[in-house]
């Protein structure tokens, strides 16, 4: 790593755009992925350098240490990329935990992708199609359960394609530690990361002893 | 001038004598120690650092060495005097760089790449790091001077490039 003054770019003419590329990319390692991405919002040259593949590639493998089967991935659109729509969809599924443990109503709805293609298929066993039987199902269950779900996600793993991700969890019950196995879909409609199909097994009581 | 003395010389024509062993924290320095080729009597030119950022960079150098030495002498020392030593450096370091303008900082990075002394490049890109960090755009482009280049298509782009970490 030898330091210059790089001058195969038009960049900028402030000291941090004009280090070479290895040191600006050391100098950055450590940062938040909002902290990068401010700086990104700064000017071109800047935006190329806090964009930088390695960066975001060693960002999503220290945050999403679960994901290591995803270790040799290459994604078409960039680790940024990646990196923005994994944490999204992380959040998204977290807030979907959330909304069973409130009973938001209106947070279930606006969860999901407004489509008659929807399905929810609940522990029970019942499949529920298209988005108002699905919400129909939510409202019936906020109201009728006789106690809240308090649900942990473990083990959390996310594959994301193009438009489309999916999420399988295995989900315990804080208050009667009930354990199931979730699967969760999402779909990307402009610009939205939106749930498209909802599937929870309880675990029978001799499986779950081996988790 | 002593045995384990060596000369420095900026490239302004500046010259400073240091301590083989502080000028040993640069590999590039080291290196040359190594294959011999630095003459007793004769100073190493270094043609990419002024005296100014010569002199902050032996400065770092020589703090550091004591540092060193200390670790050696201390091997058996307690947990809390370990913690109350890297306070010290701590603190000395933040006071060091606090002490130097920002132009000046980047210099100095550039000088500790040149020659190669990982725990200053470290030092000084933690530096940086830290006045970027939690900074908006145009809080990070006044502390470093930056011009937005963008064309109102490419911040329409970077908007939405950006947009799912402020949500």
């Amino acid at each position: 790593m030898v330091a210059n003054f790089g001058d195969d770019k038009p960049a900028g003419s402030s000291m941090i755009e004009q280090l070479v590329a290895d040191v600006t990319c050391y100098a950055l390692c450590d940062l938040d992925y909002s902290s990068l991405c401010q700086l990104s919002m700064t000017s071109s040259s800047m935006r190329k350098a806090a964009n930088d593949d390695k960066l975001w590639k060693s960002l999503y493998h220290k945050e999403f240490t679960d994901q290591e089967h995803l270790l040799n991935l290459n994604p078409v659109n960039g680790w940024k990329a990646y990196y923005a729509a994994t944490k999204t969809v992380m959040n998204l599924n977290y807030e979907f935990f959330y909304i069973i443990g409130s009973r938001s109503l209106n947070r279930m709805n606006s969860l999901w992708l407004n489509s008659d293609y929807v399905k929810c298929f609940n522990a029970s066993g019942e499949l529920f199609s298209g988005y108002d039987a699905v919400m129909g199902r939510w409202e019936f269950c906020f109201n009728n359960w006789e106690f809240g779900f308090d649900l942990e996600a473990r083990d959390v793993q996310l594959r994301i394609m193009n438009n489309l991700a999916w999420v399988t969890t295995f989900a315990i019950d804080g208050i009667i530690g009930s354990p199931f196995h979730v699967t969760n879909v999402f779909e990307l409609h402009n610009g939205h990361w939106l749930m498209v199909h909802h599937h929870s097994s309880l675990i029978p009581n001799h499986v779950a002893a081996n988790h | 001038m002593s045995s384990n003395m060596i000369m420095l010389k900026s490239s302004d024509g500046a010259s400073f004598e240091i301590e083989e062993a502080a000028a040993r924290k640069s590999k590039i320095i080291a290196n040359m120690i190594e294959v011999e080729c630095v003459d007793e009597d004769k100073a190493i030119p270094l043609q990419n650092v002024t005296g100014n950022i010569l002199a902050l960079v032996i400065e770092y150098c020589n703090k550091h060495i004591v540092d060193d030495d200390d670790d050696v002498a201390t091997e058996e020392a307690s947990e809390e005097e370990e913690e109350a030593k890297k306070k010290k450096v701590d603190d000395w370091e933040a006071e060091f760089m606090n002490s130097m303008s920002l132009e000046t900082m980047f210099e100095l990075l550039l000088a500790a790449n040149y020659l190669n002394i990982k725990s200053l490049i470290d030092l000084v890109c933690q530096t940086i790091a830290n006045n970027i960090k939690d900074k908006t755009p145009e809080e990070v482009r006044k502390i470093f001077s930056i011009e937005n280049d963008f064309t109102p298509e490419e911040e329409e782009e970077i908007r939405k490039e950006n947009a799912w970490a402020f949500g």
